[in-house]
């Protein structure tokens, strides 16, 4: 690896501006469609130089977009807020749900929680539409069809197995003799499991949260089905946008900025855990 | 001066209350989300038993396996298991082969590798139905920068998703552009995490880098291929949003995929039976596949945990 | 009776038992040394006084009630761990002061007993400073601050010299002692080391295979040993043993060794007839240039100086080998190169084991 030749060098250089082209070229392309007019963007051949206008961003975020044709109501910023309650909320019951259990998985080897852990593995990986459809029936026999708890607790089934697989990880790498002295000390067990493991496992539960926040944001068959018009979430409120007639394709590029804006930035606040988190806990950063 | 030894007890000496029901008191809330999935999943197992059909609901009835029986001489179904193996195949393929380029090309860890390994992560992090209307733009034929770029070699009227010879290479570049970053993440941990030895002991002895790859960092990265390839393949043969948002399973029946068929099953034709049978072998494919990267999966955690 | 009692204590891991019925009692004040080879069950012994695991079978007393299912926060027990087990989110004082917040004591109380136990161990400028910013003689002394802050009733040390600087062991063992009875703590020290249990313990119980093989004071265990196990576990050099077969004739006992025959002292008699193992310790070989009373002709080898004492590797006319240990200056009069010497040994101290079980049958005392 040393072997560094300079046309082994070039290549190098060559290959990795190919890679990073491909990747981020089409971020960056609809980073610059959502400053664009429509005519701007009908235009052939495509510039990269041009007037950048706020129209776009104006339109979503008033929810109202003036055309030739007359007044349009766009409900997008809805749908960006329904993304951060259905995420936000999801993950946060998450926690609540899956950190105490994560503990008991990882302190207490017990036939039950084995068998909890391994079925919520298991469905990660199971098709999604086996339980969503049935449930879209039950849901709408019990009145939990387009409701914001419905969807909260479906989004349970995408980030629940998340929580708990990286969460228990973190706890079983404290090693055991600290909560046992703490024990000793004379504090019981809850104090030893807020004082002593919770603080000890922060940056593991941080890192899950917000893989979890990303993945739950991310989601979008859970919404289309079960879902309705008002409580969508960005993922299927953008799609539904394009098929809205005389939406301005401007608009389109902004409204993607916006919906992919928060997980990337998030990523980004969060990389360090990233690798951690994609991999459940099997591949260390 | 110091205490009297004894003096000080926290609490009268009790018996504690029987700490064996803990453990089953703190999973109580992940059992019930368990159980939250069982039912719905043992419901489609019923469904797929049944003719079952919304729109004609007295025709319902218990048929056992017929619905399985009908798929092997449909020529749907086939199309289907064909068309999810096609795009298996070949995004996981594409993604690994390039994934592992790229880590290859990544491997050491300067500033600049570093920072272009978070960079390329970017794509991982849009959601795989943005990323197809994202693709969808780009592809537009009228002002789609890709539809220009790909006219100015000669290929007029390129029409991407909508050509039915062209729609699955172009969800193929989709789910490629989204997650190949995957691949690359997972196998430039492993690569980082090898060993130096045995490739500081070839640099000594003059191994040509062919002879280093093919021999000794292919062999040591194979848990890490495995594990990624089956978590990919997983993902890949119940693709549902980056089809869906492209093409909503057309252009005609090229794009039916598992999940999306059964999706227009049970919301375009309200056959619930039918719809729930599909989602059956979907899934049994999908439980041996995820069997098998369990096992490889648990094993590479043990080595993770065991080396930290 | 007895502070800290256990009786008839079992204790099995996955299929194997690991302690097999263990019973000691505890003076108030006393500090007794749990000594055994790494795995013999000492540290789970410790927990299980600590309240970490649950005997299968026996019983475990404080004062006078029973402890076995009450959890570790109610037992009122200091343990001072091999690793310290610190906290590592928590300063130095935070550590030491975690017993007396448990117990809800006062802000000011806290703070007044914190510093005068660091002071006591002499950690007192680094109470501010996090656990991994402590070395670790210092993380060592904090470990056993936080265990004798609150003055429990008992006290557990479990092999808190292992993992430190051989200057600060020797210091501590000098310095715990005076620690331990200042709190007048009744304590239970784990180690493996002989020299330590003999030098902190009113008394030592020897732990092998699951069960207590002797308890008794140091000077008994070394001059006493119960068996040959124990008589090889104290003493360093180790124990010099032989195969042999006393024998009784018109003048007392005796026994046939390096191809002489030697006395026993009366209370060996016992062991007449039987096959034995007779072990000599290295310091009760007298080793010298010339022949005198007892001593038989043997090959120097090896000198080999240990500390201030020397051991020597003898090989008797059989073929045998024996080692021996004298002082420096002993040692440096035998002549570079030298081989011929005579090696008397003091078989008043002699030991005399039964061949098949191991167990001392020879010299009867008291």
């Amino acid at each position: 690896m040393q072997r560094t030749t300079t046309i082994g060098r070039i290549v190098r250089w060559i290959l990795l501006l190919l890679v990073g082209l491909f990747f981020l070229f089409p971020i960056f392309w609809v980073l610059l469609m959502s400053f664009q007019t429509n005519a701007q963007i009908l235009r052939i051949p495509p510039s990269l130089f041009f007037e950048p206008t706020l129209e776009n961003y104006a339109a979503l975020i008033s929810g109202r977009l003036e055309t030739a044709a007359g007044t349009l109501e766009i409900s997008f910023m809805r749908n960006l807020w329904n993304s951060v309650i259905l995420s936000s909320s999801s993950v946060l019951l998450a926690l609540v749900l899956g950190v105490p259990a994560a503990y008991a998985f990882a302190r207490f080897r017990f036939r039950l929680g084995e068998d909890i852990a391994f079925t919520l593995l298991s469905f990660r990986f199971a098709p999604p539409l086996l339980v969503l459809l049935p449930l879209a029936l039950y849901f709408q026999t019990i009145g939990l069809n387009d409701t914001y708890i419905g969807l909260i607790w479906v989004y349970q089934l995408i980030v629940l197995p998340l929580i708990l697989w990286i969460v228990r990880g973190y706890f079983e790498d404290i090693s055991p003799d600290i909560e046992h002295a703490y024990r000793v000390d004379g504090h019981s067990w809850i104090r030893t499991f807020t004082r002593i493991a919770i603080p000890l496992a922060r940056p593991g539960i941080a890192a899950a949260a917000l893989l979890a926040f990303i993945f739950a944001w991310n989601n979008f068959i859970f919404a289309l089905i079960l879902a309705s018009a008002d409580k969508q979430p960005v993922t299927v409120g953008a799609l539904a946008f394009v098929t809205a007639s005389g939406i301005q394709y401007g608009q389109i590029a902004a409204a993607v900025v916006l919906s992919v804006t928060p997980t990337l930035l998030l990523a980004l606040y969060a990389q360090r855990y990233l690798v951690e988190g994609l991999s459940l806990g099997a591949v260390k950063g | 001066m110091a205490t009297r030894a004894g003096e000080m007890a926290t609490t009268p000496r009790r018996r504690s209350a029987r700490h064996n029901l803990l453990p089953y008191l703190l999973s109580l809330p992940a059992l019930l989300v368990c159980i939250g999935i069982l039912i719905p999943f043992f419901t489609a197992v019923w469904y797929s038993l049944q003719r079952y059909n919304l729109a004609l609901p007295f025709t319902r009835a218990f048929i056992w396996f017929d619905n399985y029986k009908e798929f092997l001489s449909d020529a749907r179904f086939w199309n289907t298991v064909q068309v999810s193996l096609l795009y298996t195949f070949l995004t996981v393929g594409i993604e690994l082969l390039l994934g592992l380029g790229i880590a290859m090309l990544l491997r050491r860890a300067t500033l600049l590798n570093n920072i272009m390994s978070v960079a390329l992560m970017l794509p991982l992090m849009i959601a795989p139905a943005i990323a197809s209307l994202m693709w969808k733009l780009m592809t537009n034929p009228n002002f789609g920068i890709l539809s220009y770029l790909v006219s100015l070699v000669g290929l007029e009227n390129f029409k991407w998703a909508s050509d039915p010879s062209t729609a699955l290479l172009t969800v193929v570049l989709v789910d490629v552009w989204v997650y190949t970053p995957f691949m690359m993440v997972l196998l430039l941990a492993g690569l980082r995490a090898l060993p130096p030895q045995p490739f500081e002991a070839a640099e000594l002895d003059g191994v040509p880098a062919s002879f280093v790859f093919f021999r000794i960092t292919l062999p040591m990265l194979t848990p890490y291929i495995i594990t990624a390839s089956l978590f990919r393949m997983l993902d890949s043969i119940q693709q549902f949003d980056i089809i869906y948002a492209m093409t909503q399973g057309g252009p005609g029946d090229t794009l039916l995929v598992f999940q999306v068929a059964a999706y227009l099953e049970f919301f375009q034709y309200t056959n619930v039976g039918r719809s729930a049978a599909l989602l059956m072998v979907l899934w049994a494919i999908t439980f041996v596949l995820s069997n098998l990267f369990i096992k490889q999966w648990l094993r590479l955690r043990e080595r993770a945990r065991g080396a930290a | 009776m007895s502070y800290l009692t256990l009786d008839g204590v079992k204790k099995s891991f996955r299929k194997e038992e690991v302690l097999s019925g263990v019973s000691l009692g505890v003076e108030r004040g006393e500090t007794v040394v749990v000594f055994g080879t790494s795995g013999a069950g000492k540290t789970v012994l410790l927990r299980l006084i600590a309240g970490m695991y649950e005997p299968d079978e026996g019983d475990i007393r404080i004062g006078s009630e029973s402890v076995v299912g009450v959890g570790p926060e109610a037992r009122d027990v200091g343990m001072a761990f091999q690793n310290f087990a610190l906290y590592p989110h928590m300063p130095a004082f935070e550590n030491i002061a975690s017993p007396l917040r448990a117990r809800r004591r006062p802000e000011d109380e806290i703070r007044r007993r914190v510093h005068r136990i660091a002071g006591l161990l002499r950690i007192d400028h680094v109470l501010h400073h996090l656990p991994r910013a402590l070395s670790n003689g210092q993380k060592q002394r904090t470990a056993l601050a936080r265990s004798l802050v609150s003055g429990p009733s008992v006290l557990l040390l479990d092999d808190p010299l292992r993992n430190v600087d051989a200057k600060l062991r020797y210091e501590m063992r000098l310095e715990l002692p005076r620690v331990l009875r200042d709190f007048e703590a009744t304590v239970i020290y784990v180690t493996q080391d002989y020299k330590e249990a003999m030098a902190l313990g009113d008394r030592i119980a020897v732990l092998i295979d699951g069960r207590f093989a002797q308890v008794a004071p140091p000077a008994a265990i070394y001059r006493e040993p119960a068996s040959m196990a124990i008589a090889r576990l104290f003493g360093d050099p180790t124990i010099n043993l032989y195969p042999c077969r006393p024998s009784a004739n018109g003048e007392g006992v005796g026994v046939e060794l390096f191809g002489s025959r030697f006395a026993l002292p009366p209370a060996c008699e016992e062991a007449a007839g039987r096959d034995c193992l007779i072990g000599l310790r290295p310091e009760h070989l007298q080793i010298g240039m010339e022949r005198s009373e007892g001593a038989v002709p043997v090959e120097l080898d090896a000198v080999t100086p240990l500390n201030v004492r020397a051991v020597l590797l003898l090989k008797t006319q059989a073929g045998e080998e024996v080692l021996a240990s004298c002082s420096e200056a002993d040692a440096l009069r035998f002549p570079r190169g030298h081989r011929a010497v005579w090696a008397r040994p003091a078989m008043e101290t002699a030991l005399l084991f039964d061949r098949e079980s191991g167990e001392r049958i020879g010299p009867r005392r008291h």
